[in-house]
């Protein structure tokens, strides 16, 4: 650890002010150079406050003030370079590491960025990433992929047809590492991949590098290392994404065919999880009441037509006036929600506990100071009785609409 | 109809403790779900029994334990035991409770009995035409009906039904026999890790900026780098007005469908 070490005249030469008068003057608060953080100056800050009428001073603490002067106007930062984003070629790579995402729906998830950021990391400078998809997918160049392997994607639900499509991908590509996301489509297809080449797989890791992949055993009392092995599956919010430069994500070509499976699947139906009765811990969208509502008629038809999960704070619980299995908080459910509207909700802390994880919070209250408005990423201080009908009459109009014109 | 539920040696994740896994418990219970008439049978390969006297206070009537020596791998004697038993459905946990808990044992075995192999149920139920209804979780409460025929290795997920409550009664009038078995030859491949004492590692921070500072990580992580800081704040809008803000706000992250198209 060295640090920099200071030089006294050259900081004291650039605090002078050039040619003024026969003495130098100097300019203390002017930052020459530095980390390039903004500094706080407290004084013009205060001034920043004061409001007009010379008679007393008065100051409005409440206005968060713009820093004023010279002072302390940060040095700007290292200007972002406005140059034409590069792309990184890896054109004979020493060697590949191949991933398999499961790219729902033709687009990567937040976990498939990450093994590719693990494969990434494997990679290095000499190596190049591969990913094998099935139908198109976007985005591959920017989640750090050299080489891009396109299958054709097949219909219907056939796990061990797609395992053999990977395998035989797999035999041809020759790659050091494949990574699989422990996902639940993904896990699978690897322990399926791994069985049919007889290979051993390491399952669940949570460290990638090129020392080394780490993985927790025997209930997370143990972990076990090893040099990276041939197969792998990554664990999910372990390893960062990918966040370089674009790399081109170059198509690679494919043959070979991937053997017929026969297989004893008669049928495959997808059911969309029912809002109204998926457990309030696995719900995507909760629609919440509070001690503030007190109409609850209307609360039941706007979460019906919301198609949300509905919840209740405490208070409508303890009075019987919502079952107390839709309790959300600490003493209830703890929501992995994706959104959480709540209606009438002061938030106490108790159920704000509930709602920590959740990435986005709608909020409607009479009160400004709710600790719920301040938690929302859209709060409406108003009355929520008043909100409901006119939610339920905006989506009757919508539906109509739509009726009208098919 | 014949069931074989695989029990492993589970270990408690905090006491180290042998107990029944939750999972294969709520294995126990899919099975003894689907009907009377079933003949189930559970199924271990260890050195010892001890802990299985619990599955039996679970609902099996019978299990069978294949002796195998500490550190061998289970899967040759349980791939000859099944192919002897020949059962229509064989329940499995999804993953192991302390030991490398890799979830690789129930598709060796699909591989080595060559049958077909389900993930991740939590539900089954007969059809009527003797084809098995397996519902598969695809998380966050939806599910895929996959129908099935014939034999078949279900792998277990934790959102399947509570295991039914422990039976005193039960587990004294339940069997455990200790058979032997010749293991089938299957070829092994293991892989020769190193094992240290666990180390918690700081959970990536999702949405701060790479190379960003600690203040940054540290807004990312606290939200209010997220949609609290950026937060709307509506001060007595319009009723219309405010709904319709909420619409379009529900709409842009997605987790309301937005109208469709009026159709020209
Ligand atoms: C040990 C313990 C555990 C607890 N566990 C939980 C728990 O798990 N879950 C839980 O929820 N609580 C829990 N609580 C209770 C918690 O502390 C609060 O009492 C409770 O959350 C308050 O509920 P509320 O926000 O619905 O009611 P209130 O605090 O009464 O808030 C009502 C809100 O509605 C607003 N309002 C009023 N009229 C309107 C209107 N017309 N339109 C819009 N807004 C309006 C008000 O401004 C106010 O902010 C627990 C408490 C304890 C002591
Ligand atoms: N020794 C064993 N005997 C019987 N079943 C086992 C054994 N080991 C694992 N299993 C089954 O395989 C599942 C997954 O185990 P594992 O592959 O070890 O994570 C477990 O939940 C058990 O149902």
């Amino acid at each position: 650890m060295s640090r920099l070490r200071r030089d006294p005249r050259a900081e004291r030469a650039a605090h002078c002010l050039a040619g003024e008068g026969p003495r130098p003057r100097y300019d203390r608060t002017r930052r020459a150079s530095g980390s390039g953080r903004p500094r706080r100056d407290p004084r013009a800050e205060r001034e920043a406050q004061r409001i007009g009428g010379a008679a007393r001073l008065r100051y409005d603490l409440s206005q968060i003030s713009r820093p004023v002067g010279e002072a302390v106007t940060a040095a700007p930062r290292a200007a972002p370079v406005a140059e034409a984003p590069k792309t990184i070629i890896v054109e004979s790579p020493a060697f590949l590491v191949a991933v398999v995402p499961d790219a729902p729906g033709g687009r990567l998830s937040g976990h498939d960025r990450q093994v590719i950021g693990a494969a990434r990391a494997l990679a290095g400078r000499e190596g190049a990433v591969a990913v094998i998809v099935e139908g198109d997918c976007e985005g591959l160049g920017a989640a750090g992929a050299d080489r891009m392997l396109r299958l054709d994607g097949a219909e219907g639900y056939d796990p061990a047809a797609r395992a053999a499509r990977i395998e035989a991908v797999l035999a041809s590509l020759g790659a050091r590492h494949v990574l699989f996301p422990e996902s639940l489509d993904g896990g699978d297809l690897a322990r399926r991949v791994a069985v049919g080449l007889n290979e051993p797989l390491f399952t669940n890791a949570e460290v990638v590098a090129a020392k080394g992949l780490v993985r927790p055993a025997k209930g997370r009392r143990v972990e076990q290392s090893l040099a990276p092995p041939r197969l792998a599956t990554v664990a999910p919010d372990a390893v960062a994404d990918y966040a370089g430069a674009l790399r081109e994500a170059r198509a690679l070509p494919f043959e070979g065919s991937a053997p017929a499976v026969a297989t004893s699947i008669v049928s495959a139906t997808r059911i969309p999880a029912d809002p109204a009765t998926v457990p309030l811990s696995l719900a995507e969208f909760v629609v919440s009441a509070g001690n503030g509502l007190s109409d609850l008629d209307t609360f039941r038809q706007v979460v019906a037509a919301l198609h949300a999960t509905p919840g209740a704070s405490r208070v409508l619980c303890d009075s019987g006036l919502m079952p107390r299995h839709t309790q959300v908080g600490a003493s209830g459910t703890v929501l992995a929600a994706t959104c959480y509207f709540a209606l009438g909700i002061s938030g106490a802390p108790q159920h704000l506990q509930g709602v920590a994880g959740c990435e986005h919070v709608v909020a409607v209250n009479t009160d400004l100071h709710a600790a719920m408005i301040e938690r929302a990423g859209l709060a409406v201080v108003m009355d929520a009785q008043a909100v409901m009908p006119a939610l339920l009459r905006l989506l009757a109009e919508e539906a109509a609409g739509q009726g009208k014109a098919s | 109809m014949r069931i074989a539920v695989l029990l492993s040696a589970g270990l408690h994740p905090v006491s180290g403790a042998p107990v029944l896994p939750r999972l294969e418990a709520q294995a126990i219970r899919m099975a003894a779900g689907l009907g009377q008439s079933a003949e189930i049978v559970g199924l271990h390969a260890g050195p010892d029994a001890a802990a299985l006297a619990e599955a039996l206070g679970q609902g099996l009537p019978r299990i069978e334990h294949i002796a195998v020596a500490a550190g061998d791998d289970p899967v040759p004697a349980l791939a000859a035991r099944l192919a002897a038993i020949t059962p229509d459905l064989i329940l499995a946990g999804r993953r192991s409770q302390g030991g490398d808990e890799s979830g690789l044992v129930p598709y060796a075995l699909a591989r080595a009995l060559a049958i077909p192999l389900v993930s991740d149920v939590v539900a089954a139920a007969l059809d009527a035409e003797g084809a098995l209804r397996l519902d598969q979780s695809l998380g966050r409460g939806a599910l895929r009906r996959v129908v099935v025929r014939g034999p078949v290795i279900v792998t277990c997920h934790p959102d399947a039904p509570a295991p039914l409550a422990y039976a005193y009664g039960r587990a004294r009038r339940g069997r455990v026999e200790t058979l032997a078995v010749a293991p089938a030859a299957l070829p092994v491949s293991a892989l020769a890790v190193e094992e240290r004492p666990y180390r918690r590692r700081p959970k990536i921070v999702k949405g701060a900026p790479a190379g960003g500072s600690a203040a940054e990580r540290l807004k990312a992580a606290t939200g209010e780098g997220g949609a609290a800081s950026s937060g709307r704040l509506l001060i007595e809008p319009d009723p219309e007005d405010a709904a319709r803000e909420i619409l379009a706000y529900l709409r842009q992250i997605g987790v309301l469908a937005p109208p469709a198209e009026p159709k020209t």
